[in-house]
């Protein structure tokens, strides 16, 4: 069979770079497959996907070595018009490629370009839109649709042209655990039509295997590094040295001292068969002594008593929201989008104040206080670091929470230089904050709250747009911070792994109400809750069902263990 | 987000939201053209009862529309007819050409003349009636249909694809800005009442920048996304928002054409055939006493610059 991409000894360098991002492709994907394209931030998989669809070279400038054909065509002598006809690329940014007014409109988008009358257009638009179950919000306007339904809108958008490739950049980027198990089933439903081939940009491996592919490609400084099937792969060591997450239970299996050898279908823990060595070593982890996880009985520093807020008075947003964190405890905020709790965040933080109840940080009412005085003792720190950098030297903007409150000069640069040493940045202190990375940025952003020495951290997403490497980064640093100075961490979230590693208790919020307010290890256990707040189930918890054990001691051990682990 | 100003972001249920764009911009352009260009108050009250009728139709949501109206009336008619009353009392004369004073200041430097009344009614009913059409308009037309209805009506497409991203975009901006806002707040910035007006226009710059940065970050995004789906591909493009016209749009846009053939006739009527001497038309003016007023003469600022010179 001829292959529909074929790279050949190709290469590519951006005109700003000096060197070539990617080196010696040399690539065959044939029709009707589906690929997983691995790699961390800054490997070239975006890159890569970027030739295929004609972005490169025609938005992104830069030389071309070797050859690379899609669908019989040279990418160099085709324009990107061309190319759109037979590839079709859905954005990691699901909301900005949502150009259109409408949800027909977006989907109609690439056949208005084309010229194609509207008599014709409405009933395609309608077919697309039922294809991913988007026939009832024909009519809908970008801002009343979830990330979720952004994204399936961009898939039924590149249909138009009835394109043979679809390329996924980092489909699970923007979306809750739920939404993103949908978005990887749609894919796969996609993928069932022989005539598609599917190649998926993705960092998160597991939850891209909760359906399987037929092939991974491993990329790294340019290079492809492994293109082997995920079970290969999965036995391998590349994971860890390419800075991919492995899956957890992978994981757990290691800790056990399982072989990974001999166990079939690895890559799908459902179809998953042990080797009968294997179940015995794992059963045995699992049901072995253990110390428990300490809870902390420190004073509280936050507590929400009977707290409800309502925008119009009338429908309520939170609902009777009781609970507490002790000094020093680092607590997941978890829920989907739109459960509350950035509302709940936002109480915190004054933004908005309680319409009943009262909030009380380290035991006042916060109602005395102004926004300002509630900024010094409690943090938040943004999702997009974007949004708080206002000053151009990383040593300003860390300083200029102090500079507005009027402190002396020497004060300033004394607090700036210690933050700017304890988050690791004291290096960097007289760089332009352009020049440095959204991991950095990020980097900045904490320590510009750090410099008013609070005694509460609350980080938004922390882990949204970051690869694993920058993702253990920030939390080793995040870590280090409640370790050393014993400030109260707030993790709003819906990572599970972020969770379970870096976490003592969850907050479970659901349409408004508190669901759960336990040990980490609890409410991932809870099928209930975890269901009702849209989440995930971690797959500890189904290598615990697997194995006919308790899933919330499974996870509990370990937690226990990694931690132990951890510190030695 | 429908209503919540006037935007409409979705095609409302009555007979004028289901008009298709085009009909609706090349009637908001000729109604503009018989507004401005006849200036009669005999044309310009039925064409505003026509609109006022439009919106009536409707059924909006009457708060922003009576509060962006009673704002115009109190800013640009009460203040700029006092302004008016102290620097040029003599505008009915320049306007209507016949003066008929009605009450007069002892020094003779102020005055009211029927005819400055009738100007300012005049001004005032040009300004209401303009105000109807375009609310009329805003409230019928989604962005979307404005987009391919000028389009339709010749601007060129990739001008009109900008005028529909602006709308696609602007509760995105809003929502940015707010959330760059709260985080500059909880920083210790002050952008609340307690800071004085200059330090908090200076922090409500600062806020700027982030806001740019973030949205210039998504302009690549969109670009791509456009480009990756064909844009910019062909010199024309159609319109999933542009629908077929029904009978009701040939019926506007045969009445359409009618306002435009009355307004063409009128202005052959009234300046070629019968021309009126002044420059509007007035009931109390009789035609044959109307002088003539220079150019020079129907500025104030001209007359007091002579006046300088005299002296």
């Amino acid at each position: 069979m001829e292959p529909i991409i074929s790279f050949q000894n190709f290469g590519f360098k951006y005109k700003t770079q000096s060197s070539p991002t990617l080196v010696d492709i040399n690539l065959d994907i044939y029709p009707g497959q589906k690929v997983l394209i691995l790699g961390a931030s800054g490997s070239g998989k975006s890159t890569l996907c970027n030739c295929i669809n004609g972005l490169i070279p025609f938005s992104f400038e830069g030389e071309i070595s070797g050859t690379l054909t899609v669908c019989g065509r040279e990418t160099k002598k085709a324009s990107i018009f061309e190319l759109s006809q037979s590839v079709g690329t859905v954005l990691q940014d699901s909301d900005a490629q949502f150009v259109g007014l409408s949800v027909g409109e977006d989907i109609a988008f690439a056949m208005e370009n084309i010229c194609m009358p509207r008599s014709e257009m409405v009933p395609l638009v309608e077919k697309n839109a039922s294809i991913v179950g988007m026939k009832d919000f024909i009519d809908h306007v970008p801002f009343e649709l979830s990330g979720g339904q952004k994204q399936k809108v961009a898939i039924a958008g590149v249909f138009a042209n009835d394109v043979k490739i679809l390329i996924f950049d980092e489909p699970l980027a923007a979306l809750d655990p739920q939404m993103g198990m949908t978005a990887v089933s749609l894919i796969d439903d996609l993928a069932k039509d022989k005539d598609r081939t599917i190649l998926i940009i993705e960092h998160r491996l597991e939850d891209v295997l909760y359906r399987p592919v037929d092939r991974i490609i491993l990329m790294g400084g340019g290079r492809i590094v492994a293109d082997m099937t995920p079970d290969e792969l999965l036995k391998s060591t590349l994971l860890k040295e390419h800075g991919i997450r492995e899956p957890l239970y992978i994981t757990a299996m290691k800790y056990a001292g399982c072989s990974l050898e001999g166990n079939k279908n690895l890559c799908s823990l459902e179809d998953l068969a042990f080797t009968p060595e294997n179940e015995t070593k794992l059963k045995t982890f699992f049901t072995s002594q253990y110390t428990p996880l300490k809870e902390s009985e420190a004073e509280p520093v936050i507590e929400f008593d009977h707290v409800s807020f309502s925008y119009d008075h009338q429908k309520n947003v939170l609902t009777d929201i009781n609970f507490q964190i002790r000094k020093g405890e680092r607590i997941a905020i978890i829920g989907k989008n739109g459960a509350g709790k950035s509302t709940a965040a936002k109480l915190l933080c004054g933004l908005i104040r309680p319409s009943q109840g009262q909030i009380r940080l380290k035991g006042g009412d916060i109602r005395d206080l102004s926004i300002k005085e509630i900024g010094e003792i409690v943090s938040y720190v943004m999702q997009n670091p974007n949004q708080m950098l206002v000053k151009d030297i990383i040593k300003d903007e860390v300083g200029l929470a102090l500079k507005i409150r009027g402190r002396s000069e020497e004060a300033i640069t004394a607090m700036t230089e210690k933050v700017l040493k304890a988050c690791n940045l004291y290096k960097m202190r007289n760089w332009p904050v352009d020049s440095i990375s959204y991991g950095q940025k990020k980097r900045v952003t904490v320590a510009s709250m750090m410099a008013l020495e609070p005694e509460v951290l609350v980080l938004d997403e922390p882990t949204a747009g970051q690869d694993f490497r920058s993702y253990t980064d920030i939390m080793d640093f995040v870590n280090t911070l409640n370790r050393e100075f014993g400030i109260t961490i707030l993790f709003i979230t819906h990572d599970m792994h972020l969770a379970i590693e870096n976490t003592e208790r969850a907050i479970v919020f659901s349409d408004g109400e508190l669901i759960a307010a336990d040990r980490v290890c609890s409410v991932l256990a809870n099928e209930k809750i975890i269901e009702r707040a849209s989440l995930k189930q971690t797959s500890l918890y189904r290598l615990a069902v697997k194995l006919g054990l308790d899933p919330e001691s499974v996870i509990e051990h370990f937690i226990s263990y990694e931690r132990s682990a951890a510190r030695e | 987000m429908n209503n919540r100003f006037v935007i409409n972001y979705t095609p409302g249920p009555t007979y004028l939201h289901q008009l298709s764009g085009f009909t609706k911009v090349f009637l908001f352009i000729i109604m503009t053209v018989a507004i401005i260009a006849t200036y009669d108050v005999r044309i310009l009250i039925p064409l505003g009862l026509i609109n006022l009728a439009e919106i009536i139709s409707m059924k909006p949501n009457w708060k922003p529309i009576i509060f962006m109206f009673l704002f115009t009336f109190f800013t640009v008619t009460v203040i700029g007819n006092i302004m008016l009353f102290v620097v040029s009392p003599d505008a009915g004369l320049n306007n209507c050409g016949t003066e008929t004073i009605i009450w007069a200041s002892a020094s003779g430097r102020f005055y009211i003349s029927k005819e400055w009344l009738w100007y300012v009614f005049a001004v005032f009913i040009k300004r209401t009636v303009s105000f109807f059409s375009v609310m009329a308009f805003a409230l019928a037309t989604t962005p979307s249909e404005f987009a391919s209805g000028l389009n339709k009506c010749g601007l060129p497409y990739k001008v009109c694809t900008i005028i529909s991203l602006a709308y696609r975009t602007i509760p995105d901006i809003a929502n940015d800005f707010v959330d760059i806002r709260n985080s500059m707040m909880m920083r210790g910035v002050e952008l609340g009442k307690k800071a004085s007006l200059g330090k908090r226009l200076k922090n409500n710059v600062t806020l700027l920048v982030p806001l740019i940065m973030s949205s210039f970050g998504k302009v690549t995004n969109i670009a791509n996304a456009m480009d990756l789906r064909g844009y910019g591909k062909n010199k024309k493009r159609t319109w999933y928002a542009e629908k077929e016209p029904t009978r009701a749009d040939q019926l506007v846009r045969g009445l359409t054409i009618a306002l435009g053939v009355l307004t063409i006739g009128y202005l052959i009527w009234s300046k070629v055939i019968d021309p009126w001497p002044a420059k509007i038309w007035c009931p109390f003016s009789d035609p044959s006493l109307i002088r003539q007023v220079s150019l020079e003469e129907s500025f104030f600022l001209f007359r007091w610059l002579k006046q300088l010179f005299n002296h």
